[in-house]
């Protein structure tokens, strides 16, 4: 793998997992929130 | 002439090495004036630059004949090696325990990190979670540029390359972990010019946005209502965000543990220990981070010629993140129809909280009204994750560059 192909990979890579992890906070922060909203 | 010089070794040794060194160790002494005074006067960052800057006017003027005729300092010996030589110069040099123990593991990485994560607010993130991981995903095109640039124009090896491109990260600790585990022969000359840089950021940086944003744009006022998030949800979420970044990223677990532990004690409210990271471990391990980088400031560590490529490459990483984040700025601005201001994208640069304290000042200067804060210091917390997930797939993918 050449250097600017491996810096692409590295940057779609960080930008998926970071993605991932809001997606995770998000998806917590709704169900809480709804949880709370039910009681 | 021989009685002067050892009844003052500090400057009978200007004349036993060769010339360069000599005008170096000068140059230096004066520079670590510059920088202690510029830390004064809160041009630079003082809890940096103070400590800094007089460890690095002390390891250039203190120096002496040693055993069998060597040249050194009682301050400090960073390239010892070995067990026997190690133990001795444990013994002797006042900075050395400081440097095996908390430098070459890094732990005072992991220390200052848990610092900054007591005192990350992650209500911030949850205002606008997508822009702000999208901002700070801008914000990182230094770094991988300068991974591309350091390989392929400058000829480094690839972890060289990768540990001088986390400068465009902005963060501190996480330039420090990166070159320790994938550069450790460049980690003393990588550190002192990222902490040099990064606090020029404090300099630099208003001038970026000045010639990226135009006055009229500078002063837009951005309406946003952190969300009531309640305590529980948030610790869940620290607690379930560091598990998985753990699992995605091992390599980086110290850096991610350090940091959300410190979050999670906050949100935790456990007040002894938030007191002990906020005011004791913060200061003490910035203390000793500042000091010992200036004792590693030793005229010839620094006149290793890759010492050129570093002090380019870092400065190119900072100002493409820069630029990236405002760019991320910009396109969030059309996104939002004019409703969002386009110095926010600084902010996605993780110099926690120094640049989102910047976005806020730049857009104070035109509008005394605007409060971009909340959202910039969102921006900022999520450039911490992200310079973090970063690092960890460096440190994990490295292998696959030929």
């Amino acid at each position: 793998m050449g250097p600017v192909v491996y810096a692409l990979f590295t940057y779609a890579l960080t930008a998926v997992i970071s993605f991932a992890v809001i997606g995770v906070v998000v998806l917590i922060d709704k169900v809480m929130s709804r949880k709370g909203e039910q009681k | 002439m021989e009685w002067l010089s050892n009844l003052f070794p500090g400057i009978g040794t200007l004349f036993a090495v060769e010339p360069a060194v000599a005008i170096a160790r000068v140059v230096l002494i004066a520079l670590g004036f510059v920088l202690a005074y510029m830390g004064f006067q809160r041009k630079l960052e003082p809890l940096i630059m103070v400590p800094m800057g007089i460890g690095m006017i002390c390891v250039n003027a203190g120096v002496l004949f040693l055993e069998g005729g060597k040249i050194g300092t009682l301050l400090i010996d960073p390239l010892v090696s070995g067990t026997e030589p190690l133990m001795q110069i444990l013994q002797v040099d006042c900075l050395q325990p400081v440097y095996n123990f908390m430098f070459c593991n890094g732990l005072i990485a992991c220390l200052v990190f848990m610092g900054i994560g007591a005192r990350s607010e992650i209500s911030f993130l949850l205002a606008r979670p997508w822009t702000s991981i999208s901002i700070a995903l801008f914000a990182e095109l230094g770094t991988f540029v300068t991974l591309a640039v350091g390989m392929g124009v400058f000829g480094l090896e690839p972890g060289q390359a990768a540990a001088i491109a986390t400068i465009g990260g902005a963060d501190g600790p996480m330039v420090l972990f990166s070159s320790l585990i994938m550069s450790p022969e460049l980690f003393v000359p990588i550190s002192i010019i990222a902490y040099l840089y990064l606090s020029l950021t404090y300099g630099g940086y208003p001038y970026l946005i000045r010639l990226m944003v135009p006055k009229k744009y500078r002063g837009i006022d951005v309406e946003v209502y952190p969300p009531e998030v309640p305590q529980k949800t948030k610790f869940i979420f620290v607690v379930a965000v560091c598990g998985i970044l753990c699992l995605l990223l091992p390599m980086a677990a110290p850096l991610i543990m350090s940091f959300f532990i410190g979050v999670a004690v906050k949100e935790a409210e456990i007040d002894p220990y938030q007191e002990l990271l906020e005011k004791g471990i913060t200061y003490f391990s910035t203390f000793f981070l500042g000091l010992t980088l200036g004792t590693l400031c030793e005229a010839s560590t620094l006149l290793d010629p890759v010492v050129i490529k570093v002090l380019v490459l870092g400065i190119l990483a900072l100002t493409v993140s820069g630029v990236g984040g405002l760019l991320g700025g910009w396109v969030f601005y059309k996104i939002n129809k004019g409703n969002f201001n386009p110095v926010i994208g600084i902010a996605g640069v993780s110099c926690v909280p120094t640049t989102a304290k910047l976005a806020q000042h730049a857009a104070e200067e035109e509008n005394p009204f605007a409060m971009i804060i909340p959202i910039a210091m969102g921006a900022n917390i999520s450039g911490v994750i992200t310079s973090a997930i970063a690092a960890g797939v460096f440190v994990t993918t490295i292998s696959m560059v030929g």
